[in-house]
């Protein structure tokens, strides 16, 4: 086993590395090719790029460096967080200063940019846009999601098959613990049981199992999860119904699967597995501890994958599925139709460079684009074409991941897609302030108690949040109710396509 | 007629104050009307309608209450921090300000040190010295054995308020100090000397002589105290994030959540924000007015004294 001594300083630098390495770039080798021109594109025009960066960044700075020269152009790229997406965004839009392509906030669907006159389609930019689209896989493109009037306003490029918490392991500790979690995925007494082994051993140097229990959304992910490999059929990815089945329309959060997976992080709290100050700790600050070995296990997505390979290079440490039930058949995990969401871009109402953004967005859904993408992305943002997966040069760890992901992830249906004026709905709803994150993180830092009445009190309140938004979006003319979240039709275990709704 | 003549005669002091006037109309009075008028709103700032509620936006704040546990947790930042902080830099100006201490200039320079180190830099450096994790706070009182398990400071809801309480006194001591000591250079030398022929020294010189006489300077330190105890965002967005479970949010926290950050990806009320704003700022308005009146009333009795 191998030791392990952090000091502070020590810490601080590596953390401070990462950190800077996630959100500048690895500085890996990349051979990125820049497309051949499509348009007339005017020389020395300013263009402007925004997304949420991560991993993302290292493939475009380099990208719009290549290309910009090469054009002619001057591009300028802002990676930023998401809350300040949610901020500088509609801020641009409202002051007629916006990027020319940007990601819409995480809150804010493409329907409603549509309505509000945000984006513009591109269409007229990619020359035989119809042929171009083929080269997608089926669903990607979808009326209601991304294409509004017969026209094309989002670009999904990258897949949304992939989920943010399975399980990152030091191979070593875990080991030393005596399990193997990549030949077989850890029951929650298992997991309980390796966090606990870890910690005895580590003898406060290091501990089971950490998480970023300061960044709230680490809370829902991890239960959701948990709780839908579990068996509990929550729908989407949405904001709406990512804790309803679709079967029922019902919220699950007071499950038997989704209290088991609440139940399981307070026995490990209780055990002291739990890397201490957790509460504190947003997810890149618990990432950042894996490779300096002060944690044996994390719930974590898939773009640590790269991070971790350029940046700790012998840092060994394995994959496998978040933990599953200790009995009973293991549920699968729902993504909506389209492309990843928060990837989708779209090309401003107010830009006069669509003939540049075009150019770039043909590229992305080229294979050549989609495998360099994923040459260099890696599994973190995997691209949407199955084929550039196939063909990338990605380490053995993001390809083992993607093929977890195939196998635990279903498409399940998709309320907007069924009915666009659901849109209505998603802009009209506000979650309640004690949502199911800070439920979650109330009960396992034990400011609440009792987590199955905890759990029906949230249910109660999701409940009231939702008819207040489906009230609200009638009264705006919206032809809707909640009958719209049932798809009685729906079987959790095959993927939901075009026919079936 | 005579205001006009007013103007013509200081018409060039009027033209100097205008460029402030503007940035001040810019930056200032815009900001705050604005926010009247978005407090009337039923706005997400992301759609182009925005339905007027008149003060629905007010009442349901009235109702809401993580509003008001954000509004009296901020309370009970500025009662926990304003008199401790008075308190602590007025006894080391009086011990600095004794011009046999051959050190003094160098213990102020120790003690102001935090006050210009920026704000993000001390919450994340005293995050790393608090945690629970081989933090050097909980390595001392390990080592001392007043605890038997390290303390989270910041994870729980009954210390992370004393423990946002104590960085905050530590980080501004040095600026409250720097007034003292700006106060108790008014203080003549010859009313050193009187006291010294009357053997009136230590407490009694503080207590009898000395404070009485800088007695009005407090009111204003207390102002300005008070009113930068309710603007800790930075603090303890980097210390904490308003948690653990809501129990560090204070006001701006709330309001920042409210309009730009919810957390779980619903739709931001950008209006309700606002109407918490105008709120909070009215209260701190009246706060204001309360603390002025006082001044005015104790140069009053000062002034009648005298008489």
């Amino acid at each position: 086993m191998s030791t392990f001594e952090l000091s502070r300083r020590s810490f601080l630098t590596r953390a401070s590395a990462a950190i800077a390495t996630t959100a500048f770039g690895s500085g890996a080798s990349i051979a990125q090719t820049v497309p051949a021109p499509l348009n007339n594109v005017p020389e020395g025009a300013k263009f402007r790029w925004i997304d949420s960066g991560d991993q993302k960044a290292v493939f475009f700075k380099k990208f719009f460096e290549k290309y910009g020269e090469a054009r002619g152009i001057d591009i300028i790229y802002d990676p930023l967080p998401w809350n300040e997406i949610a901020k500088v965004v509609p801020l641009g839009v409202r002051n007629n200063t916006a990027h020319d392509v940007f990601v819409l906030p995480r809150n804010f669907s493409l329907a409603d940019a549509v309505s509000q006159g945000w984006v513009q389609p591109y269409d007229e930019f990619i020359p035989n846009i119809e042929e171009w689209k083929k080269g997608f896989p089926s669903g990607a493109f979808l009326p209601g999601i991304n294409e509004f009037d017969g026209k094309t306003y989002g670009l999904p490029f990258t897949s949304n098959k992939r989920y943010a918490s399975h399980l990152l392991y030091n191979k070593a500790y875990m080991d030393a613990a005596g399990f193997d979690p990549e030949a077989k995925p850890l029951t929650h007494s298992e997991f309980r049981e390796a966090a606990r082994k870890i910690t005895e051993a580590g003898q406060g140097r290091y501990f089971g199992f950490i998480i970023g229990g300061s960044q709230l959304n680490r809370w829902a992910d991890v239960v959701r999860n948990i709780g839908r490999i579990g068996g509990a059929s929550a729908g989407g990815d949405g904001i709406l119904d990512a804790d309803i089945d679709l079967r029922t329309g019902e919220y699950v959060f007071d499950s038997d699967e989704y209290i088991a997976a609440i139940e399981l992080l307070l026995a490990m709290q209780s055990d002291r597995s739990m890397f201490p100050g957790f509460i504190n700790l947003n997810a890149p600050q618990a990432r950042a501890y894996m490779p300096q070995g002060a944690a044996g296990m994390i719930l974590q997505g898939p773009w640590n994958i790269p991070s971790w390979e350029s940046q700790n290079p012998d840092f060994d440490f394995g994959l496998s599925s978040a933990p599953v039930p200790d009995s009973g058949n293991q549920g699968k995990l729902t993504i909506s139709q389209g492309g990843a969401k928060p990837n989708t871009i779209s090309l401003w109402s107010g830009s006069e460079n669509g003939a540049i953004a075009g150019e770039i967005f043909h590229y992305l859904g080229t294979l050549e684009g989609q495998i360099e993408w994923a040459n260099v992305v890696g599994a973190g943002d995997p691209p949407i074409m199955p084929e550039a997966v196939a063909k990338a040069d990605m380490s053995p760890r993001s390809k083992q991941i993607l093929n977890l992901f195939n196998d635990q992830i279903r498409v399940g249906p998709n309320p907007l897609v069924r009915n666009g004026e659901m849109s209505k709905v998603v802009a009209a709803y506000v979650a309640p302030d004690v949502n199911f994150a800070r439920t979650v993180q109330g009960l396992v830092a034990g400011q609440l108690s009792g987590v199955k009445e905890q759990m029906s009190e949230l249910k109660d309140r999701y409940n009231s949040a939702l008819d207040a938004a489906f009230a609200k979006a009638k009264a705006d003319g919206a032809n809707v109710d909640r009958s719209e979240l049932v798809f009685a039709n729906w079987n959790p275990d095959v993927d939901f396509g075009a026919a079936d709704y | 007629m005579r205001v006009l003549g007013t103007l013509r005669v200081h018409r060039f002091h009027y033209l100097m104050m205008l460029p402030g006037l503007v940035l001040a109309g810019m930056f200032v009075f815009y900001p705050i009307f604005a926010a009247m008028f978005y407090a009337m709103h039923d706005w997400s700032g992301f759609t182009a309608q925005k339905i007027f509620v008149g003060f629905g936006n007010f009442l349901d704040l009235f109702l809401d209450p993580i509003f008001w546990n954000a509004f009296g947790r901020s309370i009970v930042f500025l009662v926990g921090t304003v008199p401790l902080q008075m308190a602590i830099s007025l006894v080391l100006a009086m011990v600095l300000n004794m011009q046999l201490l051959k050190l003094s200039t160098f213990f102020r320079t120790m003690i102001f040190l935090p006050v210009v180190t920026p704000v993000a830099v001390i919450g994340i450096v005293w995050t790393f010295l608090l945690s629970p994790f081989n933090g050097p706070v909980n390595g001392l009182l390990l080592d001392l054995g007043l605890v038997s398990q390290p303390i989270d400071f910041l994870g729980s809801t009954q210390t992370v308020m004393p423990s946002v309480v104590g960085v905050y006194v530590w980080k501004w001591l040095g600026i409250t100090l720097i007034y003292w000591l700006a106060a108790l250079q008014t203080v003549p030398d010859e009313v050193y000397d009187a006291a010294r022929l009357d053997n009136c020294k230590g407490h009694r010189l503080a207590f009898y002589v000395v404070l009485p006489i800088i007695k009005p300077f407090a009111l204003a330190i207390l102002l300005i105290s008070s009113v930068a105890a309710l603007n800790v965002f930075p603090l303890i967005m980097s210390m904490t994030n308003g948690g653990p479970f809501f129990g560090s949010e204070v006001m701006e926290i709330f309001i920042y959540r409210t309009a730009f950050a919810a957390d779980d990806g619903s739709i931001p009320q950008l209006g309700y924000a606002a109407a918490a704003g105008v709120l909070f700022g009215a209260v701190l308005l009246g706060l204001t007015a309360l603390q002025a009146l006082a001044a005015r009333r104790t140069r009053m009795a000062t002034a009648g004294t005298k008489a």
